[in-house]
């Protein structure tokens, strides 16, 4: 099933650059902000909540209606790392009033010194890997286009996170100090949890949700519940200005550190 | 709005402590005073100390359970959340290293009462017959002391007290039947039957897996919810918090929440004393003991036998041999993601539904020992996200796009058995944890045979991925389970204790968890762990006092006390509701 994509309900507002939106992939033209994009409109999860058991519901009506306030970045870092995310995890489709947080997520994280239970051991504890790494990715905007990261039009900033992914960074001197493969992982692990633990994430991607005390009932061919939305797909494109939207699959490497521990080659 | 049959969408009004929605217990419990002797003192309520606490407990023994976490209410503390779940997980500081470096907090390690048993998956596979002489056979790994025969009834019986739902014939390793039905399919099940079945493999449907598929006594059946490793608040999976600390609690033993054991005492006589402790505000505190029982899993198991060293013992307690903390273990547990054209929806039924061990045993044409099984998984939203990140390197809008097809995508875990070797082993850092307590730091490297065993299960998984129909297969490298790092055996110079669990060099000091397996199979090891724990209760409850008073070593077989069972638990087949 095909559809078009989703509409907005008003004009396009005037801060918005067309040149980061997606766009129809059939027209080429930009799809404006909606409050829910993906393929299954009307899906909420949150219309749900009567359903729910108690703990979960407060839990996740407290994630949706309290973002927690900065502690643990300073002002400065805060700004780097906010522009940073809005490359990790691009939000320009969202209405602004439906954008899902994450630099605050990860500040209290941070803040309450809540880890995974393990650490790299070459790797400096979370806290000093994001301060080295805002130093790291500051100096590979300097190195590439001679100004800091904050100060990059956005397909540069694009640019420089992408050298970060790949493992490729032109300044290498900070990565010696922590492994650029495994500053990489923890930064994307903690920006899908902020993002993909909001129900406003859930519709995006047509996930039910918590289903305790009611059930899940139609377990095969991917049917939805009743009370579930079935898919309606639309074809679009990443936004012109940006160069996150290839993937390569990596399913040569067998094992966990080749595949996430990528070591810049010095050989190249 | 009408309460649907097994629970409240409102609160809970009662003042009990509700263990899934029907079964509540009275709290507080007996509480033992530090001054008291027990009997025994088990560290860690997880999978083998749950169980151990009940049959000691029920056979009249004065026990206490140390556990480092809560001792949860289901209802009050449980959520249907993947990020709301961390305080399930052992999330204190580790280090990792080596050359492959290990994983832990979510991916193997639990914390709370129920331990590991609480976040499983459920999947419960019997290990082969082969399993316990790998050596012999191979040439590789580890030889048990003991023989799948002497396992076998208490795999009959775990299965049973569980219970465990699966297929009327499973036809690998020793074939058995399971008592509880099947689970129907749900997408990913249904993937893995269509890929084998088109290849010829064999599967097994709907299981084993220790989750109800019908009701029994005071818990639920499944609801197919989806979150099984989030902690079940349906009460239908199986942890010994559901199924094994309710009854120990009500035959007088002891669970002491918040209580974090940091060294166990030695006294002059060479036996051990008791175990020091810090409660959750960190003051320390001593719990007198005839004998201890150690139970924490494959890290913190050797981390305190090594945290105990003292005079006489400066390797650690138990540590003659220089093996404490060697010969960990982990499975490899590559995630194969196949995209289909149809709808999968991969959240809906437990994660934990149908396998196959067609590739278990060795086979001569590879060119490696043993092998692997293949199993389903179920990623939530934010595995499933991580996994997009390592196998398709997505980032930006290109893991907001995979992330929208999340319905069209299912995932199968291969279960690969990597061997022990002696540089695989947990050690102490220097760094010190919120409790002053040394912090283990664990070296994993993968050596050839598992190199290879790895590669050849990948692409065995995503051969049978593609001959599901998927439409493109990738692969999240990552591993799964943690045992050995105090292993038994029949050789002091060579083991940390015998085939009972009692530690060769001291009397009364035991070790029954993972960290006692010789060699790992790629079966899920928590049913194993829990046959151990009977067995091992079996026999301190037949060796009775000269545990507490001899050096004596009897190693005869007990007899099994099936009476010492949890009455609820098992002999019934019959489920009523409340």
């Amino acid at each position: 099933m095909s559809r078009q994509p989703p509409q907005s309900a008003g004009p396009l507002p005037p801060d918005v650059d067309v040149s980061l939106l997606p766009r129809d992939a059939r027209t080429g033209v930009a799809i404006v902000p909606s409050v829910q994009p993906g393929y299954y409109p009307g899906h909420s999860t949150l219309s749900q909540r009567p359903y729910w058991d108690k703990t979960t519901r407060d839990l996740v009506n407290d994630r949706v209606n309290h973002t927690p306030r900065i502690r643990h970045f300073s002002a400065e870092s805060a700004r780097f790392w906010r522009a940073v995310f809005d490359h990790i995890l691009p939000q320009t489709d969202r209405a602004s009033q439906r954008r899902i947080p994450i630099l605050e997520r990860v500040d209290d994280r941070l803040h309450n010194k809540r880890g995974e239970g393990f650490r790299y051991e070459n790797m400096p504890p979370d806290p000093e890997a994001y301060r080295l790494a805002e130093i790291a990715i500051n100096e590979e905007s300097q190195s590439r286009y001679s100004a800091g990261f904050i100060d990059l039009p956005h397909l540069q900033q694009d640019v420089v996170l992408k050298a970060i992914h790949d493992g490729k960074p032109a300044a290498k001197e900070f990565w010696k100090q922590m492994p650029i493969g495994r500053f990489w992982a923890l930064l994307m692990q903690d920006a899908v949890e902020a993002y993909y633990s909001h129900p406003w994430a859930w519709d995006e991607i047509g996930f039910g949700g918590p289903a305790y005390p009611r059930a899940y009932t139609r377990l095969e061919r991917g049917e939805p519940e009743p009370w579930e939305v079935e898919e309606q797909r639309y074809e679009w494109d990443a936004p012109r200005y940006c160069v996150s939207d290839a993937t390569e699959a990596t399913h040569h490497l067998h094992s966990e550190s080749r595949q996430n521990e990528f070591i810049p080659d010095e050989s190249k | 709005m009408k309460t649907p049959l097994f629970g409240s969408f409102k609160a809970p009004a009662t003042s009990r402590h509700a263990l899934g929605p029907m079964q509540q217990i009275d709290v507080p419990m007996r509480r033992f005073r530090d001054t008291d002797e027990v009997d025994y003192l088990i560290v860690g309520c997880g999978s083998a100390g749950g169980v151990l606490l009940q049959r000691l407990s029920r056979a009249g023994f004065r026990v206490v359970a140390l556990e480092a976490g809560p001792f949860w209410d289901t209802e009050r503390d449980w959520v249907s959340d993947e990020s709301g779940s961390h305080k399930l997980y052992w999330e204190d500081p580790r280090i990792t290293g080596g050359t492959d470096p290990l994983a832990f907090g979510a991916n193997n390690s639990g914390k709370g009462v129920g331990g590991g048993s609480v976040h499983w998956a459920a999947f419960t596979p019997r290990f082969h017959p082969s399993d316990f002489e790998v050596h012999t056979r191979d040439g590789l790994g580890a030889d048990w002391p003991i023989r799948y025969e002497t396992l076998h009834p208490y795999y009959e019986q775990l299965e049973l007290e569980m219970p465990v739902a699966g297929p009327a014939y499973f036809p690998w390793g020793h074939p058995h039947g399971y008592p509880y039905g099947p689970h129907p399919m749900g997408g990913v099940g249904n993937a893995l039957i269509k890929g084998c079945t088109s290849l010829g493999i064999p599967v097994s449907i709907g299981g084993p897996v220790a989750i109800l598929s019908g009701s029994r006594a005071e818990r639920p059946h499944c609801i197919y919810r989806g979150y099984c490793i989030q902690g079940c608040k349906v009460g239908a999976k199986a942890s010994t918090l559901i199924t094994h600390v309710p009854d120990a609690i009500a035959q007088g033993g002891e669970v002491r929440e918040y209580s974090m054991a940091h060294r166990i005492e030695l006294g002059k006589d060479g036996r051990v004393s008791g175990v020091h402790y810090f409660d959750r505000d960190g003051a320390s505190w001593f719990q007198r003991a005839k004998a201890v029982i150690v139970a924490g899993y494959a890290i913190e198991t050797p981390r305190l036998l090594l945290n105990s060293a003292c005079p006489g013992h400066e390797n650690g307690l138990a540590n003659s041999s220089d093996t404490v903390g060697r010969f960990l273990m982990a499975q490899a547990g590559n995630v194969i993601l196949g995209r289909f054209d149809d709808p999968v929806r991969m959240y809906k039924a437990p994660p934990a539904h149908a396998l196959t061990e067609q590739f278990y045993e060795t086979d001569p044409r590879n060119d490696f020992v043993r092998g692997f099984a293949i199993q389903t998984v179920g990623p939530l939203p934010i595995a499933f996200a991580r996994q997009m990140v390592s196998a398709k390197r997505a980032w930006g809008w290109g893991l907001r796009r995979e992330m929208m097809d999340y319905n069209h995508w299912a995932s199968l875990g291969l279960l690969g058995e990597i061997l022990p070797w002696p540089d695989n082993r947990v050690t102490l850092s220097q760094e010190r944890d919120q409790f002053g307590i040394r912090v283990p730091h664990i070296y994993f490297n993968l050596h050839d045979n598992d190199h290879k065993l790895i590669k050849a299960a990948k692409d065995k998984t995503m051969q049978v991925m593609h001959a599901a129909g998927a439409t493109e297969v990738v692969q999240e490298a990552r591993y799964a389970h943690l045992v050995g790092a105090a292993r038994m055996g029949s050789d002091p110079r060579t083991s940390v204790v015998d085939k009972f669990g009692r530690t060769h060099d001291i009397a009364n000091l035991f070790v029954c968890d993972g960290s006692i397996l010789p060699t790992q199979g790629s079966a899920n090891p928590g049913l194993t762990i829990q046959a151990l724990a009977a067995r091992t209760a079996d026999y301190l409850i037949a060796q009775g006092d000269t545990i507490f008073s001899s050096g004596k070593r009897d190693q005869t077989e007990p007899r099994m006390r099936k009476d010492l069972a949890p009455p609820d638990t098992w002999g019934h087949g019959v489920p009523y509701l409340k």
